[in-house]
C-alpha cells in the first residue's frame, strides 16, 4: 500500500553483491519499515553471548528430560491399585499428579524456552513503519468498490445470468449437503422402521414370542422373590434377558410398601401390583435421569437432576418439579417357581415421552381396595 | 449334626402290627421333625440369632430402666409409639436401636425435619442393654458380631454402593439434599457397625436393605467400599474438594488455572 518510490531498486549485479544483511533491510525498506536499530544482542562469542545461549539450552534440555520421564512414568511407574490399607498406596495415588507434573512441566519449560531464545537471542531490533492516519482515502475507497463491480458487470453477473447465478447456488447446496450428510445421518434413524417392534415402543420386558414372561432380577443376576425385600425396601430391577442390565429403558424400581399403608392406584393399572410390591420405571419422565432417591416414610421418589418428584402412594404421580408425566408402572406377577416377572411390557412410554406430548389421559386414581 | 441319624431300618422288618406301626410311625415323625427343627436352626443365618439367643435377663432389666428413663415419653409404655411423638419400636430390633444410640440421633433433642448426628448421650454398654431390651421385646433385625468388612471385594461393593447407595449419599458418600429439609448425611462419621445397622433398620427415610435384598456378604462389601475408597484413601489431587465431583472441581481448576495463567502471562509482558 504504502509507496516506495523512494527506495532505490538495485540492479541485478548490485543484488548479488549484497549480504543476508544488507537484503534484510532492503525488505523492510520496500514495506516501508525503517529498521532504526537492527543486529545482534550480544556480540557474538562474547561471555553474555554464551551465557544466554546456556539459559536458553537449560529450558530446552529440561523439557526433554521431563518429556522423557513422563513417558518413563507412563510405562514403568506402579500404578496398579492399592487399597487404602496397602504401604504402596502412596506410590498408586502419586501416578497421576507424576505424569501431570512432568508432561505440564515440559510443555511450560518448553514455552519458557522459546520466550527465553525470543528474547535473548533473537535479532535486537527498533523498527519504524510510517502509516496513514484514520480511514484509507476517499479515493482508494471508491475505485475499490468500482472495481469489483465493474468486473461483476461485465460478466453479466449483476443483471444478467439468472440460470448461472441458480445453478451456482444449487452447487454450493449440493456440496454442502454432501459434505454435512456424513456427519449428520448417523444421528437420524427411522424409529418407525420396526413398525410394532422399535425399540421406542418396546422394552426388554416385554414377554419372548413363546409368551416367556421376562423375571425380575437384581444386578448380579439373582431372581428375586416376596421374601427377599423388607417392608419399606427399594431394590434397582432389571429385566433377566441378554443385555437386560444394560438396556436405558430397563431399569426398574421394585418397591414394597409399609402393610397398613394407604395407597391410591391409578386409573386403569388396577392390579398391576403384587400385594404390597410395585414395580415403576426408573427413568425419569423429565429428562431420563435415574430416579432413585426414595423416601421410604413420605412415599416420594427424587430426581437428582431437576428435583422432580413422585409420590409411590399415589402411582409415582409427580408432585412436584419439572416431570409432567407419572413414572410408568410395570404389571408384576409371580412365575410357577414363586419369582417375580413382569405381566407385560410397559403400557406406556419410558422416560421423556416426548413424541407423545399432548396424548396421554388426564391423571385419575382411586384408593386401593375401593373397587 | 452326627448324632441325628435316621431310625435304624431293621426295626421295620422286625413285627409289623398295627399297633407297631403306628407307635413307630409317630415316633419317627417326632424323630423327622426335631431333627429338620435342629438342622434348621443350625443353619439358619447367624444374624437372627447372634444376640438374640442369648438374650441376658440382666442387660434386658437395665435396659428397660434406660427406656423407662429416657425412650417412654416418646416410644410409650410399652414401646407402641405416642401419636406425633415417636414410632413404635416394636420389632425394629437392635439394629435401629443401635444406628439411632450410637450415632447420638436418639434420645431426640427437638422435633424436626430429620434427627441430626450429634454426641451420643449413652455409653456403649448402655446401648447394648437398651438394644437388649428392644430386641426382647419383638425381635426384628440385629447387627452381626465380628468383622463387618469385606476387603477382598472392593470392586464388587462400589459397583453395589453406586446401584443402592450413591444416589442419596453421594459417589463419595458425601450426602446430600432430600425433600422438604431431610437430607441424607455423609458417611464420614459413620462406623462400620452403624452403617450395616442403618442398611437392616432403614432409619428415618433410608429405604430397608434385608438380607434379601443386600446378603450379609455383600453388605460387608459396600461397607469395605465406604470406608476404604471413600474415607481412608489418599486424595490424589491433595485435597478432594469436599468430594462432590466435577462442579467445584471445575470451579478451582478454572480460578486457579486460568488465574496462574493470566498471572504468568502478564508477569511475562512486564518484564519485556
Amino acid at each position: 500500500m504504502t509507496s516506495h518510490s523512494d527506495v532505490e531498486i538495485p540492479g541485478d549485479a548490485e543484488l548479488a553483491q549484497m549480504s543476508n544483511d544488507e537484503l534484510a533491510r532492503l525488505g523492510s525498506r520496500l514495506d516501508g519499515v525503517e529498521l532504526v536499530e537492527y543486529g545482534e544482542r550480544y556480540v557474538p562469542g562474547s561471555p553474555a553471548d554464551k551465557r544466554a545461549e546456556r539459559k536458553v539450552a537449560f529450558w530446552f534440555l529440561l523439557a526433554g528430560l521431563l518429556g522423557v520421564l513422563a513417558a518413563v512414568a507412563f510405562i514403568w511407574w506402579p500404578a496398579g491399585y492399592e487399597d487404602a490399607y496397602s504401604d504402596r498406596q502412596w506410590l498408586y495415588a502419586l501416578y497421576t499428579p507424576v505424569l501431570g507434573v512432568t508432561l505440564g512441566g515440559c510443555i511450560l519449560a518448553l514455552g519458557i524456552g522459546v520466550v527465553a531464545m525470543a528474547k535473548k537471542l533473537m535479532p535486537h531490533e527498533v523498527a519504524v513503519q510510517a502509516r496513514h492516519e484514520g480511514g484509507s482515502a476517499e479515493v482508494d475507497r471508491r475505485t475499490l468498490v468500482a472495481e469489483v463491480m465493474d468486473a461483476g458487470d461485465k460478466a453479466g453477473l449483476i443483471k444478467r445470468r439468472g440460470v448461472l447465478k441458480g445453478s451456482l447456488v444449487l452447487a454450493g447446496g449440493g456440496l454442502t449437503l454432501g459434505a454435512a450428510i456424513p456427519i449428520l445421518g448417523g444421528f437420524i434413524k427411522n424409529p418407525w422402521a420396526e413398525g410394532p417392534e422399535s425399540q421406542l415402543w418396546v422394552t426388554p420386558w416385554a414377554p419372548a414370542p413363546d409368551g416367556t414372561k421376562v423375571r425380575m432380577v437384581q444386578v448380579d443376576g439373582t431372581p428375586v422373590s416376596p421374601a427377599d425385600l423388607e417392608a419399606g425396601a427399594m431394590a434397582t430391577v432389571f429385566p433377566a434377558v441378554p443385555g437386560g442390565g444394560k438396556a436405558s429403558d430397563a431399569a426398574v424400581m421394585l418397591f414394597r410398601l409399609r402393610p397398613g399403608q394407604a395407597v391410591s392406584i391409578r386409573d386403569g393399572q388396577q392390579g398391576f401390583e403384587y400385594g404390597d410390591y410395585y414395580a415403576y420405571s426408573k427413568i425419569c419422565t423429565h429428562v431420563g435421569c435415574p430416579v432413585s432417591l426414595y423416601e421410604q416414610q413420605t412415599g416420594r421418589i427424587l430426581c437428582p437432576c431437576h428435583q422432580s418428584q413422585f409420590d409411590v402412594f399415589d402411582g409415582a404421580r409427580p408432585v412436584f418439579g419439572p416431570a409432567t408425566r407419572p413414572l410408568p408402572q410395570l404389571p408384576l406377577e409371580l412365575d410357577d417357581e414363586g419369582y417375580f416377572v413382569a405381566a407385560s411390557d410397559f403400557v406406556e412410554a419410558v422416560g421423556p415421552g416426548f413424541w407423545e406430548n399432548g396424548k396421554f389421559p388426564a391423571w385419575g386414581s382411586t384408593p386401593k381396595g375401593s373397587s | 449334626m452326627s448324632s441325628t441319624q435316621q431310625p435304624p431300618r431293621g426295626r421295620w422288618r422286625f413285627r409289623r402290627t398295627k399297633t407297631v406301626r403306628r407307635i413307630t410311625g409317630a415316633l419317627a415323625l417326632l424323630f423327622a421333625l426335631s431333627t429338620v427343627g435342629l438342622v434348621y436352626t443350625a443353619l439358619a443365618p447367624t444374624p437372627q440369632t447372634a444376640v438374640a439367643a442369648a438374650p441376658d435377663a440382666e442387660a434386658v432389666a437395665a435396659g428397660e430402666q434406660l427406656y423407662v428413663n429416657s425412650c417412654i415419653t416418646c416410644h410409650g409404655a410399652n414401646l407402641q409409639g405416642v401419636q406425633d411423638r415417636g414410632p413404635s419400636l416394636v420389632g425394629v430390633g437392635q439394629a435401629a436401636v443401635y444406628f439411632q444410640v450410637a450415632t447420638g440421633r436418639m434420645p431426640l433433642a427437638e422435633q424436626s425435619a430429620q434427627a441430626p448426628r450429634k454426641e451420643p448421650f449413652f455409653n456403649e454398654q448402655e446401648i447394648d442393654q437398651l438394644g437388649a431390651y428392644i430386641q426382647a421385646n419383638g425381635g426384628g433385625p440385629v447387627v452381626p458380631e465380628g468383622n463387618l468388612q469385606d476387603r477382598e471385594q472392593l470392586a464388587k461393593g462400589g459397583e453395589l454402593y453406586r446401584l443402592n447407595c450413591a444416589s442419596c449419599h453421594n459417589f463419595t458418600g458425601q450426602g446430600g439434599a432430600l425433600s422438604q429439609g431431610k437430607y441424607a448425611p455423609a458417611l464420614d462419621q459413620a462406623t462400620d457397625e452403624e452403617i450395616y445397622a442403618a442398611m437392616l433398620s432403614g432409619p428415618e427415610n433410608m429405604p430397608k436393605f434385608g438380607d434379601g435384598q443386600l446378603t450379609p456378604d455383600e453388605k460387608r462389601a459396600i461397607i469395605a467400599f465406604i470406608q476404604n475408597v471413600n474415607k481412608d484413601s489418599i486424595a490424589p489431587g491433595g485435597n478432594s474438594l469436599g468430594g462432590f465431583g466435577p462442579a467445584p472441581e471445575g470451579l478451582i481448576a478454572f480460578l486457579v488455572g486460568m488465574g496462574a495463567i493470566v498471572g504468568f502471562t502478564l508477569w511475562m509482558g512486564s518484564r519485556t
